[in-house]
């Protein structure tokens, strides 16, 4: 006999959603961190490091091909889990429709969250509207206790009517805010709920093999989609069984729609999400006044359940549907848009009032729910508005009205820019004319950074380079201000203050996301003097593709004056994984520009989840420790030799332990970006809070790193290798251990029991080196 | 985690929504989270309560601002909202340097207990907090040389914090924080245990409750030493052999500046407020236009003690301090040094100083050295950044920016002995 016993649980909506994966079983994990979705993976991986799960954990590169892994695991009839936020659910959106128009049933939970840009980690229903024409199951939970029995159902609806089913929930607020829940107490109890899954075609049957995924022609084609259309009315169907056979298992009853005081409700608030439990309190307080308030929200989003909602709105005179995102232009965010048509259908004429309200996490406070009632009583307040605006600008550059004592010094030592006449000319009516005239910094104009200090020329086709002495460099005004935001010791300011200080040319830099991005540009703040430009991670190199040509064309039309700018892209390690493909395509297509990877070994941005580049071995939250997981299981990427095998003309490895060396290599990348096609520089970057060591002892860490091999210090320049650094040769080589021994996230592989792990990764590193090193003897390797 | 469900304490005090409401404010890395955590887990696991918590999101980078809430409430009662805690019944501050930022105190009532970190004399903690709450006034305020007791108990500052938070409130019982601190940390890391009950049973004694003197002049005693280091000699006269050439381009660092745009002050803070409801609203797209401004934030609330000091007269302008700061803090001028000309280093901008120490490890000639930050009110060479065109008309006291944590990694490296 199965127990149906529960037990109680202190718990977040992340926690709920990955305890629910582990009772269920599943097979495969494809996946991408983002946050706050991330924690989902997170808590799996360190189930699996205990040995509580045997779920394969697939950290594809991006979230693009973790939905091509979930795909392919269903389509091999596997139960298959996945889970995302934001802008990786757009980047896998292009896959949803494939999964649903295929019929290969999945679950994947969102953890919604603000799509970019401006960037913003926090949460609101921008993403997970996208997701409405994706022929998905699209359940929404409002609290963590819905996570974990909304994963439950949503499974067996998916299995049952044979589609994939979302379960979508608040980022942070629902995701991150540990309740009270109840969960199963016997995963025979989960699994003997779910059933066992069937496979209609079993791909791996060789006696029937099956084709999945035909061309299909328009009388076929429309047919797929009618059938696709009839399984969410299945679902629509199946739903009152569903919650019926769930409430009899665990007491918990749901129904399609939750409505509070909503029998006799004369004005009900419509909200999604977290908000709706807020609202409970400000109805409360309106109940106590004698007024007839009540409050909706919806658990399923597809199928719609517009029968229920017109049964919740019955008595209603005054609707106010709230969104935590907008169809811009329509009139309403989706949630209104689908409510008001429900109600139109139904032939109700009660007045329906839209808000956009907490875009990017803003908080929801009982008083705002009290306020949205007020808004769906008042004749005179308008049908569709946002709420909640609070006029901001850029209050940090403090030569706003009555702030600034000091806007008359600015002009006069501001110097003229060579190019400003022409720049200036192209604005028309500037937009810099918006007040803050006055700056903290003169504009880092050809003539304050060209002081030929760092000197390249060439030489058959060759960069070389004099001076960039250490000392000298300084004097080269730093293109990032201070005051930004990084941890204490980190390496990314470090590094780019190398590479910069090398550059005399102007710069234009393109930062994909990553910490390098977060820190130095929290609005209204930014720590650039330079122009900068942002763009996720995916796409940056392609980006600043294109922001390279259009340059090089006003140069070329006589818009802007000759002369040379650099463009140079920056990415962490992260970036080059899920950005990979871009760099590439970028440098085999030769735009002229610089491609710099600050690598940390991690994705340190999200909280240090496993990188390719991350060393094997290496404790990361997606690789955990433990008695079945000894860390990351494979080799770090060898990402300039994957750049050099483009045939791109400069590809090299710098260290900030070895800074006359670093300045040398950022001067010809930057000379090579100008004058030949894509350059690609590579640092070494200390991340202090995540490889666990101490801030101070990062230069040496770094200097370990080169002399143990894994970071060999060598150059690519036109196809021909040259080690500029072997550490046996001046006697400094030491074991990678070592290196190892050196940050919190490694220690653990000095233990006996890892032997062989240590074991391979040297021979790797071995091999590798000494495979450059044959290439720097041999111009032809 | 399981749980075991106690019959239920009833609560000193509630809101109007029901709930008693507890404010953790912190700074990235004292393990402040990991404490909202246990605080919430003990109301519903130890106290027979419904109990919800969480931290502002984008938690902890080191030397990050961090806040996390706590929400109590009978057992039968559900918590509904979800917003962050404004007015809280418990206010515990983790770190007496974040008492220039006015956020901390914010939504203090008579009813709010304050546990304040200090490793200063508690009287004077309690003027301090006199003065800045002198408007809405606070219930209690207990003190604990928090650091202190978690070094000599070999735990961490969290737990001492838990310690003191339960004898606080009055309602928690130590056995209840004893098993909440087992049960979290002690099945994973049991080695470690001892020390944290140590640590714990040390917070909850040392926690005392500190008489309020009635407010004084409040031009009495100045609070900008608790803020802004006042400066001493100002480096308009380096001794040689160092020679700036443009000395008088050198601004000097300015304590009656700094006093003026004392950060945290009622009338820098009025200034920013009255900046942004100023403002334009934003440029299309969110454009920044304004080049460079995070030079205004002053980053030393991320520093956690220690600053580097420096020694001019060792200084041999090799420049690798510069090389290895992140932070851009080296004011370098041309000059001469031993009758060469070349960059001299002419002192450290102290606002954008993380006290990382990176430049103290590099220093070949030990110029600079690592020294605690209390025993150097007046920092000789702090030069502010020399590029600025003008003087920001306040510094903007911050941390590093808070981000996103995966508390599975966080949270194991902090137990295992990472940095806290």
């Amino acid at each position: 006999m199965i127990s149906k016993e529960q037990i109680t649980v202190y718990a977040s909506g992340n926690e709920m959603a990955a305890e629910a994966a582990r009772q269920i079983g599943y097979d495969v994990m494809g996946y991408y961190p983002i946050t706050p979705s991330t924690q989902i993976a997170e808590n799996l991986d360190l189930m699996r490091a205990k040995g509580q799960t045997d779920m394969i954990m697939i950290a594809a590169e991006g979230e693009h091909s973790a939905a091509g892994i979930c795909y392919g695991a269903s389509v091999g009839g596997g139960r298959v889990f996945n889970a995302t936020s934001a802008n990786g659910l757009m980047y896998a959106l292009e896959q949803l429709p494939v999964q649903s128009g295929t019929r290969y049933p999945m679950v994947m939970n969102v953890a919604c969250r603000t799509i970019s840009g401006p960037l913003s980690i926090k949460g609101d229903h921008s993403d997970l509207m996208f997701m409405l024409n994706a022929g998905w199951i699209i359940f929404f939970a409002h609290s963590a206790q819905e996570v974990y029995d909304f994963n439950l159902m949503a499974l067996k609806l998916a299995e049952q009517v044979r589609l994939p089913a979302a379960v979508a929930f608040d980022g942070f607020f629902t995701s991150h805010q540990k309740r009270r829940c109840k969960r199963f107490a016997d995963d025979a109890c989960v699994r003997g709920y779910i059933g066992i899954r069937r496979e209609p075609y079993p791909f791996f049957d060789l006696e029937h093999p099956v084709t999945v995924g035909s061309y299909m022609n328009e009388p076929d084609l429309i047919q797929n989609r009618y059938e696709l259309h009839l399984a969410m009315s299945d679902a629509e169907h199946a739903l009152p069984a569903l919650f019926s056979e769930y409430a009899a298992l665990s007491g918990r009853t749901y129904e399609p729609v939750e409505g509070y005081h909503t029998e006799d409700a004369d004005t009900i608030l419509v909200l999604l999400g977290s908000s709706f439990d807020t609202a409970l309190e400000a109805v409360d307080r309106l109940r106590v006044q004698g007024k007839k308030a009540g409050v909706l929200t919806l658990h399923l989003l597809r199928p719609f359940p517009a029968d229920a909602l017109i049964k919740a709105c019955r008595t209603a005179k005054h609707l106010l549907v709230a969104d935590r995102q907008d169809s811009y232009g329509a009139g309403g965010g989706n949630l209104s848009l689908e409510v008001r048509a429900a109600l139109q259908r139904a032939g109700m004429t009660l007045s329906v009032k839209s808000r956009v309200y907490g875009l990017g996490g803003k908080d929801f406070f009982v008083e705002d729910a009290l306020n949205l009632f007020a808004a769906a009583d008042d004749p005179a307040a308008p049908d569709f508005d946002y709420y909640g605006i609070e006029i901001t600008g850029p209050s940090a550059c403090q030569t706003q009205s009555g702030v600034s004592v000091h806007s008359d010094s600015i002009q006069t030592q501001g110097e003229t820019s060579a190019h400003s006449d022409g720049i200036q000319a192209q604005r028309g009516t500037s937009a810099h004319s918006d007040g803050c005239g006055s700056e903290f910094f003169a504009p880092l104009t050809a003539e304050r950074t060209g002081l030929g200090i760092t000197q390249v020329s060439e030489q058959d086709g060759k960069a070389f380079v004099q001076g960039g002495q250490l000392n000298a460099t300084i004097k080269i005004p730093k293109r990032i201000a201070p005051g930004h935001g990084a941890c204490p010791g980190c390496g990314i300011p470090v590094n780019l203050n190398l590479l910069l200080r090398a550059i005399e040319d102007p710069v234009v830099l393109l930062f994909q996301t990553g910490c390098g991005m977060i820190v130095t540009t929290p609005y209204p703040k930014t720590s650039f003097k330079v122009p900068y430009l942002h763009n996720l991670f995916q796409n940056g190199a392609a980006t600043l593709s294109g922001l390279a040509e259009m340059c090089y064309r006003k140069q070329q039309k006589g818009e802007l004056p000759p002369g040379e700018i650099v463009f140079i892209m920056v990415s962490g390690d992260g970036g080059l994984d899920i950005g990979m493909g871009s760099a590439i395509g970028t440098a085999l297509r030769g735009h002229r520009l610089l491609l710099f990877e600050y690598d940390n070994g991690g994705y340190m941005n999200t909280g240090y989840q496993l990188s390719y580049s991350t060393p094997m071995g290496a404790r990361s939250a997606t690789s955990h420790v433990g008695k079945t997981q000894y860390g990351k299981s494979f080799f770090h990427k060898d990402m300039p030799q994957l750049m050099a095998a483009t045939g791109m003309p400069y590809v090299a490895t710098a260290a900030e332990s070895d800074p006359a060396d670093f300045i040398r290599k950022a001067a010809k990348a930057a000379w090579y970006a100008k004058t030949q096609g894509t350059a690609y520089l590579k640092a070494l970057s200390a991340c202090p809070l995540n490889w666990n060591d101490k801030p101070e002892s990062e230069r040496d860490v770094i200097a370990a790193a080169v002399n143990c091999c894994f970071f060999p210090l060598y150059e690519v320049e036109h196809g021909n290798t040259t080690l500029n650094y072997d550490p046996a040769a001046k006697n400094k080589k030491i074991p990678v251990l070592d290196f190892l021994s050196m940050m919190g996230r490694t220690k653990h592989l000095a233990r006996e029991e890892y032997s062989a792990v240590v074991n391979g990764l040297q021979q790797e590193v071995d091999r590798r080196f000494l495979r450059l090193k044959e290439r720097s003897e041999n111009p032809y390797l | 985690m399981e749980l075991f469900m106690a019959e239920s304490i009833s609560l000193p005090l509630i809101n109007d929504n029901g709930y008693y409401e507890i404010r953790l404010e912190s700074i990235g890395g004292l393990g402040a989270n990991l404490c909202g955590k246990m605080i919430g887990e003990l109301g519903l696991q130890c106290l027979g309560l419904n109990s919800a918590s969480f931290s502002s999101y984008g938690s902890e980078k080191t030397g990050t601002p961090v806040k996390a809430f706590i929400r109590y409430c009978e057992p039968k009662k559900e918590i509904r909202v979800h917003s962050p805690v404004v007015s809280p019944h418990l206010l515990c501050i983790f770190h007496e340097a974040l008492l220039s930022d006015e956020s901390v105190l914010k939504g203090c009532t008579r009813d709010t207990v304050i546990v304040l970190h200090t490793s200063d004399a508690p009287c004077h903690a309690a003027d301090r907090l006199r003065r800045l709450t002198a408007r809405t006034g606070i219930g209690a305020l207990y003190t604990l040389p928090a650091q202190e007791l978690a070094i000599k108990t070999h735990s961490r500052i969290n737990v001492v914090m838990l310690g003191a938070i339960a004898k606080a409130s009055g309602f928690i019982p130590l056995s209840a924080a004893e098993e909440i601190c087992a049960g979290t940390l002690g099945k994973k890391y049991p080695d470690a245990l001892a020390a944290n009950l140590a640590g714990l049973r040390a917070g909850y004694e040392a926690a005392s409750p500190v008489p309020m003197p009635p407010l004084q002049d409040s031009f009495g005693n100045s609070t900008a030493s608790d803020t802004v280091q006042a400066g001493g000699a100002a480096a308009s006269n380096p001794v040689e052999p160092v020679v700036p050439k443009a000395a008088d381009t050198i601004r000097p660092y300015s304590p009656a500046a700094a006093d003026a745009a004392l950060p945290g002050s009622s009338e820098s803070a009025d200034r920013a407020q009255s900046a942004s409801s100023n403002a334009a609203s934003m440029p299309a797209g969110g454009i920044n236009p304004h080049f460079g401004n995070s030079v205004i934030n002053d980053v030393s609330p991320s520093r956690q003690g220690y600053i580097p000091v420096f020694l001019q007269d060792k200084c041999i302008n090799c420049g690798l301090c510069d090389s290895t700061c992140p932070d851009m803090v080296f004011q370098f001028k041309e000059g001469t040094y031993r009758g060469k000309e070349m960059m001299i280093n002419c002192g450290l901008d102290y606002y954008h100083c993380k006290g990382c120490l990176r430049c103290v490890a590099v220093c070949p000639t030990h110029a600079l050295v690592k020294g605690l930050e209390a025993e150097h009110p007046n920092k000789e060479w702090f030069l502010p950044n020399q590029e600025l065109l003008r003087s920001p008309d306040y510094y903007e006291k911050t941390g590093a920016d808070g981000y996103i944590t995966s508390e599975s990694y966080l949270t194991e490296k902090r137990m295992e002995g990472g940095e806290v």
